[in-house]
């Protein structure tokens, strides 16, 4: 046995030793061990066990100052006592620690402590394939203060130490000595030609301030270590990647793409997304550059494309829904907006899916950025058969004011679907297309009561006068009465907007007039009235608002009130 | 030990691994201890007894003696070479105490204690007289004259002892084993991973990892012995040994530094990796006798950017190995930025980076290699890379490196103002004597080889009286000396 206080089998204890107890840790041990494979760290089972074997520990320190336990194929010993023995070699224990060549394992006390961290090494151990680290690796690695262990290390077998020799030729000796005094006599006599005189000592060697390092220096080197801790070490490794790319010759850049085109998956994978948004930023600015050869821009691009395509976008939107990574939403935000426009799809898509706000937010904002960016991608997606894509896309087109895209909104405007007639109604009007009022002008009559409110709105904000008998007929009809408030409120509003010349007649009856026996209409059919009086704004409409000022109908005379406050707007003739 | 010789013929040697129970605590005490005498002795020094500074200082000193006796484990400071152990915890040496070890060091040499071993109940009043008669001249018998003096003080608790000469050399012996034996491994291990790479086969990368964790395990354990074993220069392995050596000077950098040992072996993986590119340059090139031609340069430079991709190829993306990328890459980079391979970008080279640039500077320059054939003497490299600005190294990190291996590094040859040829076979652990370093002197004046080499402190007063000081270093090769044959 070698030195380092590391005296195994030597305490003397002979019969004293605990052997009992000590089999019973290492039955406790193995059963420990066990319980790691099969469940996890918060595991009540798990923990039980993990105490059970503490508690062994700690009860020995009493009997033992260490326990050492030599270990062979199938056994363990303690001071040549058999301690534990296996018969099979797939769950023992001995051999688990011999095959790696662990020969004399010792735990001391404190080891108690470390008894988690100690089972999750042998169970790496346990589990590692064959280029996977092994257990004396994973032991040195894992620094467990009371626990050491003997080991040969079958890494190393077949290797030769170094040789000692003589040293050399002692005849050579006196030259050494003989060639040093001969250059002292030409320092002497001034005829040191040589410009650095071979192997001569400086006064400098002899000034050990000049080469230890002193307080502010120590504290330079210290702040440099801190530093590297915190450095950004992949970054610095990309941007090597992107230096190379860009000056290396097509052997080269083939290297570095195929690397860069690794890396992707494997940041993605990892969730440095940080790190993927790098590289793609980098690889859009190469997509284009000058300097990169035809070959290679179609290899840059064909990566993006697959990047934006919907399995490898599905693939990363999954992995952060289920946690499988948690990306920084800026990084994540980055990341998308670098992505094409066909990835926009795939993004609207999982803003509907998605039950996390925050990536629904995110999503959302990479959309825009890449709407933003490419308004082609939004008109094909406008097309997109799927109406949720195809609303959106209407939506989109909108919110961004996107015109060059409005003349795909018309067959969305007849569309069967709903959602994507309202959001090509609030499209239109958002951008203001004139060619297409007519088209929502039929969306007045529409089945659905979102449609012809936002139809109404729509027209009557672009004071489209086209649209007047449309609303005239629908307002002098029963349907009208039985509608909703608000979309009576929208229609009398957007009527009075058109300006039509029978309107305030109209309005002014429905609002002040009286029926059959001196009935009046309804509260709402009068307050709507009253609302689009408002919007006409001109004299003989203020005439039959002062009317109704009056009322005796509260909901009457606060919208009476109403628009007599509104602002008048300017009428623009249609 | 039971089983030790089957053991030892079949791998190699028995090794012992882990940690001692403990070891962190003592660590810690260990440090303070050695922190709290050299602040007591230097107020001692500055200040009479009854003065503020020196009692707080004594006081310090007595509470954390307190607190290593109040653990049960007993007291004992043990001085070898420039390494401390306190209860045979190695006290782990780093930038912020290598100077206090360095003086405390000396001050026990100076009398010739290799030991001290204080006892349960020592008295406060103890350590004033005690360091007193440190700080006093030692005379012409240090330790006998110590220990009389000591004799008729109230010191009852505190008791010095001799180096263990013996068990030392003993110790020594086992140590420079295990040295020979990690080195030798490394070496191989380079060769196979190198030779893997060059044939495009699978690195294995577990004997990667356990050569550096042997590396790291014998700095952190034995500092010079594994400094000694750099001196194995062999021109026909030079590649190899290169990226062992570049290793360990790394890690010895490092050290000082006081990296983690963790950190220290993501330093000396990558250190040992340094060189990976130059395995996918023709090997004619690389090993090319005599001058390159232009295009063969061009290709040498290359090596960083290749060692860069080539690491790519291990590990298929899974824990990327991004340090020691750069460590391959920037290598051969300056700190201010210049060097190859050229940035078209920002970039300042890690510190990772600049340790190995030192480290492969230095035992480059000082080895025979391809191109070439006279190497630099170890002591004018390392002024050369400390004083020429042109050659980009960091200072400090050059520092430190000479902090660890003197002004004149082990292995160095030179020639005594006695004419006497002497190799330098340690370091002195002061570091105000960094120029003074412990040699074996192979020959007398008259160039007749000592069959058995003399050790001699060239920082002490020498058993002849005569003082002798190094006049100049010499090339060991010019003369066909092995220097590692006096070491080894």
């Amino acid at each position: 046995m070698t030195g380092d206080g590391f005296s195994i089998g030597e305490g003397g204890l002979g019969a004293t030793l605990p052997l009992d107890e000590v089999q019973n840790l290492v039955v406790t041990l193995g059963k420990a061990l066990r319980a790691s494979q099969l469940y996890d760290e918060n595991n009540p089972v798990y923990k039980r066990f993990v105490k059970a074997l503490s508690d062994e520990f700690t009860a020995l320190w009493s009997e033992m100052d260490e326990i050492a336990l030599h270990v062979s194929e199938d056994t363990l010993t303690l001071d040549g006592e058999e301690v534990y023995s296996s018969a099979t070699r797939s769950d023992s224990l001995a051999f688990l620690l011999y095959k790696d060549g662990l020969r004399v394992v010792q735990f001391e006390p404190g080891f108690e402590r470390q008894v988690p961290r100690f089972l999750d090494v042998l169970n790496q151990a346990r589990h590692a394939r064959e280029d996977d680290d092994d257990l004396l690796t994973l032991l040195w690695e894992a620094e467990l203060d009371c626990f050491q262990y003997r080991y040969v290390d079958l890494l190393a077998e077949g290797i030769d130490l170094p040789e000692v020799g003589l040293g050399g030729d002692p005849s050579e000796f006196g030259q050494v000595l003989e060639d040093a005094r001969a250059e002292d006599d030409e320092v002497v006599s001034g005829e040191a030609a040589a410009e650095q005189p071979p192997a001569t000592v400086s006064q400098d060697d002899f000034n050990p301030t000049l080469y230890a390092l002193d307080a502010s220096e120590m504290e330079e080197l210290r702040r440099s270590v801190e530093l590297e801790r915190d450095r950004d070490v992949r970054g610095a490794v990309l941007d090597a990647l992107f230096d190379r790319f860009e000056d290396g010759d097509a052997e080269r850049r083939d290297e570095v793409f195929d690397i860069l085109q690794g890396l992707l998956p494997a940041f993605m994978a990892r969730g440095e997304i940080s790190a993927a948004a790098r590289v793609l930023k980098q690889m859009r600015s190469y997509e284009t550059a000058q300097v990169v050869s035809e070959s290679h821009q179609e290899r840059i691009t064909s990566l993006l494309d697959r990047l934006s395509d919907i399995e490898t976008l599905s693939q990363l939107i999954e992995a952060i829904e289920v946690g499988t990574i948690d990306p920084d939403p800026r990084d994540l935000a980055a990341f998308l907006g670098f992505l094409r426009g066909d990835a926009l799809g795939v993004l609207v898509r999982a803003t509907f899916d998605t039950e996390s706000l925050d990536l629904k937010r995110i999503l959302g904002g990479a959309v825009e950025t890449i709407a933003r960016r490419d308004s082609d991608a939004v008109r094909r997606l406008l097309a997109s058969p799927d109406p949720a894509l195809s609303g959106a896309a209407a939506r989109i087109i909108a919110d961004q004011r996107i015109e060059s895209a409005a003349g795909g909104l018309r067959d969305l405007l007849t569309s069967e679907h709903t959602d994507v007639r309202l959001a090509a109604t609030e499209a239109v009007g958002a951008l203001g297309v004139p060619t297409l009022l007519g088209n929502v002008g039929e969306l007045l009559r529409d089945p659905d009561v979102d449609v012809r409110i936002a139809a109404a709105r729509v027209l009557g904000e672009a004071g489209y006068r086209a649209a007047a008998p449309v609303f005239r007929d629908i307002l002098s009809s029963r349907t009208i009465r039985n509608a909703e408030r608000r979309e009576k409120i929208a229609f009398f509003e957007s009527y009075g907007r058109l300006g039509d010349a029978e309107a305030v007649d109209l309005l002014d009856k429905y609002l002040n007039g009286r029926g059959f026996l001196g009935r009046r209409e309804s509260s709402d059919i009068r307050a709507s009235s009253a609302l689009g009086l408002g919007r006409i704004g001109t004299p003989e409409a203020m005439m039959a608002l002062d009317r109704a000022h009056r009322d005796d109908d509260a909901v009457v005379r606060s919208a009476v009130t109403r628009a007599l406050q509104m602002e008048r707007r300017p009428e623009v003739p249609r | 030990m039971t089983g030790g010789d089957a053991i030892t013929s079949g791998g190699g040697g028995m090794r012992v691994g882990g940690g001692s129970a403990g070891t962190a605590s003592l660590q810690q005490h260990g440090k303070r201890l050695l922190a709290n005498v050299h602040g007591a002795m230097r107020a001692l020094k500055l200040y009479p007894l009854e003065n503020e500074a020196v009692q707080h200082a004594i006081s310090e000193l007595q509470s954390t003696v307190e607190g290593i006796l109040g653990r049960g484990e007993g007291l004992e400071l043990r001085v070898v070479g420039e390494f401390f152990f306190l209860n045979d915890v190695r006290l782990r040496l780093d930038l912020s105490n290598f100077a206090t070890f360095g003086n405390v060091g000396q001050a026990l040499r100076r009398h010739d204690i290799g030991s001290l071993e204080v006892f349960q109940g020592v008295a406060r009043e103890e350590w004033a007289p005690f360091l007193s008669l440190l700080a006093r001249d030692p005379g012409e018998y240090p330790l006998p004259a110590f220990l009389a003096r000591l004799s008729e003080t109230p010191v009852r608790s505190i008791e010095p002892d001799a180096s263990a000469e013996h068990g030392d050399d003993l110790e020594e012996e086992e140590v420079l084993e295990q040295a020979k034996r990690t080195y030798a491994q490394s070496v191989k291990l380079a060769k196979d991973v190198l030779g893997d790479v060059r044939l495009g086969r699978a690195v294995n990368a577990r004997k990667v990892k356990r050569a550096v964790q042997g590396i790291v395990d014998q700095v952190l354990a034995d500092e010079p012995s594994i400094i000694t074993m750099t001196t194995l220069r062999d021109y026909d392995e030079y590649t190899f040994t290169h990226c062992v050596n570049v290793c360990i000077f790394s890690v010895v950098i490092g050290q000082r530094l006081g990296l983690e040992r963790f950190d220290l072996y993501e330093l000396g993986l990558g250190a040992l990796l340094h060189d990976v590119g130059k395995m996918r340059i023709p090997h004619e090139v690389v090993a090319k006798p005599g001058g390159l031609t232009d295009d063969e340069w061009a290709l040498i430079r290359e090596h960083p950017t290749l060692g860069l991709l080539q690491l790519f190829q291990t590990g298929a993306y899974i824990d990327i190995p991004y340090r020691q990328m750069l460590m391959a890459y920037e290598h051969h980079m300056k700190v201010d930025g210049t060097g190859y391979p050229e940035n078209r970008r920002e970039r300042q080279p890690t510190l990772f980076s600049r340790i190995v640039m030192v480290a492969d500077g230095f035992d480059a320059a000082t080895s025979v290699r391809s191109y070439q054939h006279r190497p630099w003497g170890a002591d004018q490299v390392l002024r050369e890379m400390k004083e020429n600005p042109k050659r980009g190294y960091d200072p400090l990190l050059v520092k430190a490196l000479i902090s660890a291996t003197g002004v004149f590094p082990i292995g160095t040859l030179v020639i005594l103002d006695s004419y006497e040829l002497a190799v330098v076979s340690r370091t002195n652990p002061d570091p105000a004597l960094l120029h003074l370093p412990i040699v074996k002197v192979i020959s007398d004046e008259m160039g007749v080889p000592i069959a058995d080499p003399v050790e001699l402190d060239l920082s002490a007063a020498p058993p002849d009286g005569a003082h002798r000081s190094i006049l100049k270093t010499t090339d060991p090769q010019k003369y066909g000396i092995r220097v590692a044959d006096y070491l080894i």
